[in-house]
């Protein structure tokens, strides 16, 4: 009984439901003070019901109880930390503030939404398997299409991104913990509230305007565009939570050494995406506050019978939208660097250049958002300017992937299942970074914009990019997380496999664009059935080779062979510690002495973790 | 030991790469050119494949000489060159791909200007209110006062230039003639120009781009069952015969009508 009285699950399924009816009674009553008709407004009432049961959830689940209890006066220890780590599984399920906990939780979550918006992408797949309609109506295609992207892109691209750099960034710099660890497990438990938000909105008809969800169509749809707005603002807000919280402990919490060229890669990249992150997503959460007071409030900031503007969302949008693709790649590439130098046993080529790129992408991609927009009907003179900034950050990309390839030559590499994704991503994204940079050039975006040449140049650079960076990731740090090794050959395939569907999937949407495939159709001319079969058959191969992967992990995770500290001889901080980490990570403060990547140097070191009694919880806090 | 000549892989890469290239642009698939614009701009697609092929080329080919030559046999505990970097190699792959998109914004440029410039020279041609709504297309001939409604056809003379002011009164939809190589939005609120000069008499897709509702599907004229005519590219004296008839209809619709209004405020 005690438990739903306790900061757990069980106790968001009370308070939840209580602040949203609390939401509605008040909203009534003031709709009836003040004589606003009808009174029983539904969208309103639903809007403040989503509102009010998201913060009762996060008050449910202990979100805000330090803070409550500061506030009444009440006792707090400082030293308490029974609610850091995971001492049972179900431990998971809680309010918890460990990095390590927290960096498991936004993983497995994300990867499950992985799963959901995969299984959108197989249903109208199989719609767009023949010509004609047959599975879906258009609007339930719409709908269906709109929730992949945007499960995508804010529950699984971006978050999965910071579960990882949670896991990994305060044990690489050497801290105890995140700056802020109540705001770490907040950001995460603010996830499942829009992942709720969003997903729910299938009750009224699913949100049907794209992931970009432009007015004034936007206007017209049902109940579900006002979820897709509010789901936005919840995970934009955790993004942005998180993203200060990266900021903050990589600037103040690194170990004595660790000086700024001393961190690995990986932290370089979260800093820099951290600092987009800040930086746009304000933008982004506005435009979605704009739209949905027109929908809602009746504001006319987009409305143009209104005098709105929808251009000006436009501009908006992709003035957080062109960073966010960037987002979703400048943790990957971290990724990348850190497994190739350690497969490849040697030093990243060009460390500086690799983290300088960083920053400069990071800079210059708050420079081309327009290049989104070329047949919008926008200034025309933004044109050129645009699409000289656009095609000058590819130069910063080509020289990380030249800089991955100097790494790996003249190594010895271990063809690992990790490496072999960081391998099949340079295969891929190069790809993808061409037609990019194709797309950069204004006359040829505007002959096949809006088409399936656009679909194939973002699944090349997010699937062939960012989910090869994110697979490579999983599995070289698999054996710190868990502490077993995953099962190599199994591995293998899941790569095969996933890395053939996915060129299969991908690539022949090229064509379907150029010779005049729009992208967002339930149907297409005949000439198109043959490679739309072709891609439908490849993109179930490919979905069944996640399954692959979850299998794998799943099996190792409980059956695997053990793993030992440092299973593949990196150097960084992480690897120094026994797999799983210790609860308070670091025994003693370590000490940075070198570089993060002194391959093929005798007996070099990057760190020394002095061995110190751990019941020194001082130093630990 | 481990040395393998890097500048020879690098011709071989170029090598392969130009392979790859010419197989890519000759087997192109691209919708007829029949438009003035289309030929510049798939020269630039062409130009594109030229260079993408080449660095694919050279990247793969590393990657694969790298995996074959470098790969750690069984249990081997050898140690890779401490190696941080090699400043010279460093600023060659800086500077060549700066020179490739220095070389695309210049064929970018080029291409763009001279299709501004072919635009502004456009005062004289077809000029053409397209009206997007959900969901089909309304054109109005503003110099031969001609307004046509109810999904209607779009008949162009060939060699004329012909200016479109696109327009919404709904949602955004996206006028898009891929063998014209001609797309620009249709937003409400706005009015947004854009013109193209058809040089191929024939009939050609037009698509609607841009997502516009439960509708959008069906906004595309390739569609078998498709209630969006084709635009039809006629000779000139074909369209003077065509913007004849359609003034005499226009006149008799009219005359009925006010004929109609007569009668009925009479009644
Ligand atoms: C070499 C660097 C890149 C260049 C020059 C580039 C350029 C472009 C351009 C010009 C467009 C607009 C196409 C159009 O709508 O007409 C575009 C679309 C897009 N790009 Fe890239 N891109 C690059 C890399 C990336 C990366 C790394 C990502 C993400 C990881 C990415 C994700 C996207 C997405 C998601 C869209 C489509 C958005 C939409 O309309 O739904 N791009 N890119
Ligand atoms: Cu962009
Ligand atoms: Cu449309």
């Amino acid at each position: 009984m005690t438990a739903v009285l306790k900061p757990t699950l069980a106790r968001c399924l009370w308070v939840a439901p209580a602040f949203a009816a609390l939401a509605i009674l008040i909203t009534v009553a003031a709709r009836s003070i003040f004589g606003m008709t009808p009174v029983l407004q539904e969208s309103t009432l639903l809007t403040v019901a989503y509102i009010a049961g998201g913060i009762g959830f996060i008050v449910g689940i202990g979100g805000f109880d330090y803070w409550f209890t500061w506030m009444k006066g009440g006792e707090l220890d400082p030293n308490d930390h029974s609610q850091h780590g995971a001492r049972s599984w179900g431990d998971y399920f809680k309010f918890n503030t460990d990095h390590k906990v927290i960096g498991i939780q936004y993983i497995v979550f994300t990867f499950i939404m992985f799963l959901v918006g995969g299984m959108f992408a197989e249903v109208f797949r199989s719609e767009l398997a023949r010509p004609g309609q047959q599975v879906l109506t258009d609007q339930q295609y719409s709908g269906l299409i709109s929730q992949h992207g945007v499960i995508m892109i804010f529950v699984f691209m971006v978050p999965v991104f910071a579960g990882i750099g949670n896991y990994v960034i305060p044990l690489m710099i050497g801290a105890a913990d995140m700056a802020f660890p109540r705001l770490n497990a907040l950001s995460f438990w603010l996830l499942p509230v829009a992942a709720f938000t969003l997903l729910s909105s299938f009750m009224f008809g699913s949100f049907d305007g794209g992931w970009t969800g432009y007015p004034t169509l936007s206007e017209q749809s049902g109940y579900g565009m006002t979820l897709y707005q509010l789901g936005i603002q919840l995970a934009g807000a955790s993004s942005i939570a998180t993203a200060v919280n990266f900021l903050v402990t990589i600037i103040t919490m690194r170990a004595p050494g660790m000086t700024l060229f001393r961190m690995p890669l990986l932290v370089w990249a979260n800093l820099a995406t951290s600092a987009l992150v800040v930086a746009a997503t304000p933008f982004i959460a506005g435009a979605q506050f704009m739209a949905m007071f027109d929908r809602e409030m009746g504001t006319h900031f987009f409305t143009v019978a209104g005098g709105g503007d929808t251009l000006v969302y436009q501009h908006i949008f992709w003035f957080y939208s062109h960073p966010a693709v960037y987002i979703m790649i400048l943790p990957g590439f971290g990724i990348i660097s850190e497994v190739i130098a350690t497969h490849a046993r040697k030093p990243v080529f060009g460390y500086r250049a690799v983290a300088f790129s960083s920053a400069g992408i990071a800079i210059l991609g708050f420079a081309v958002w327009a290049h989104h927009m070329f047949a919008s009907g926008m200034e025309p003179w933004l044109r050129v300017p645009i699409m000289l900034s656009t095609l000058l950050i590819a130069i910063p990309t080509g020289i990380k992937i030249f800089s991955w390839l100097g790494t790996m030559w003249g190594g010895v590499l271990r063809m690992t299942t990790a490496n072999l994704f960081a391998i099949g991503f340079i295969f891929t994204f190069v790809i993808g970074g061409l037609s990019g940079v194709m797309l950069a050039v204004v006359p040829f975006d505007v002959s096949i914009t809006n088409s399936y040449f656009i679909v194939a140049h973002f699944h090349y650079v997010l699937f062939g990019g960012s989910i090869m960076t994110i697979y490579a990731g999983f599995y070289h740090w698999f054996p710190k997380v868990t502490g077993r090794m995953y099962n190599e050959v199994v591995g293998r395939w899941h790569f095969w496999i996933t890395f053939v569907a996915m060129n299969i999937t991908f690539f022949p949407m090229h064509y379907q664009g150029l010779v005049g495939m729009p992208r967002r159709v339930a149907d297409y001319a005949p000439e198109f059935a043959w490679s739309n079969m072709v891609i439908s058959l490849a993109a179930f191969v490919l979905g069944a080779s996640t399954l692959i992967f979850v299998y794998n992990m799943i099996h190792s995770a409980r059956h695997g062979k053990k793993a030992g500290a440092n299973p593949w001889g990196g150097l960084t901080l992480e690897w120094l510690l026994s797999s799983p980490p210790p609860i308070f990570n670091f025994p003693a403060t370590p000490r940075v002495i070198g570089g993060p990547y002194r391959y093929g140097e005798e007996g070099a070191k990057h760190a020394i973790v002095p061995e110190v009694e751990p019941a020194t919880v001082e130093t630990t806090v | 030991m481990k040395t393998i000549k890097v500048l020879p892989l690098a011709l071989l890469g170029t090598a392969v790469g130009i392979v790859i290239s010419l197989v890519l642009i000759f087997t192109r698939t691209l919708p007829v050119q029949a438009s003035a614009e289309a030929n510049d701009i798939d020269n630039l697609y062409i130009f594109f494949l030229g260079f993408s092929g080449i660095i694919f080329g050279i990247v793969v080919l590393f990657l694969l000489v790298a995996v074959y030559r470098f790969r750690a046999r069984p249990n081997d505990e050898r140690e890779g060159d401490n190696v941080h970097g090699i400043t010279w190699l460093e600023v060659v792959w800086t500077v060549i791909p700066f020179v490739i998109v220095v070389l695309c914004a210049i064929g970018g440029l080029i291409v763009l200007r001279s299709g501004d410039v072919e635009a502004q020279a456009r005062t004289k041609g077809q000029q053409i209110h397209v009206l997007g709504y959900q969901f089909g297309w309304k054109y109005a001939y503003l110099n031969q006062d001609i307004d046509l409604k109810d999904q209607p056809t779009l008949v162009l003379p060939v060699n004329e230039p012909v200016i479109f002011e696109l327009e919404s009164n709904d949602v955004i939809h996206s006028f898009w003639v891929p063998a014209w190589r001609m797309q620009m939005n249709a937003t409400p609120g706005q009015v947004n120009e854009t013109s193209t000069t058809p040089t191929k008499i024939g009939t050609f897709e037009i698509v609607c781009a841009y997502l516009c509702g439960v509708g959008h599907t069906n906004m595309n004229s390739a569609l078998p069952g498709s209630i969006i005519p084709k635009v039809q590219v006629v000779s000139k004296s074909d369209f003077d015969a065509w913007v004849t008839k359609q003034k005499a209809e226009a006149a008799k619709a009219a005359e009925s009508s006010s004929a109609q209004t007569t009668t009925g405020s009479a009644g």
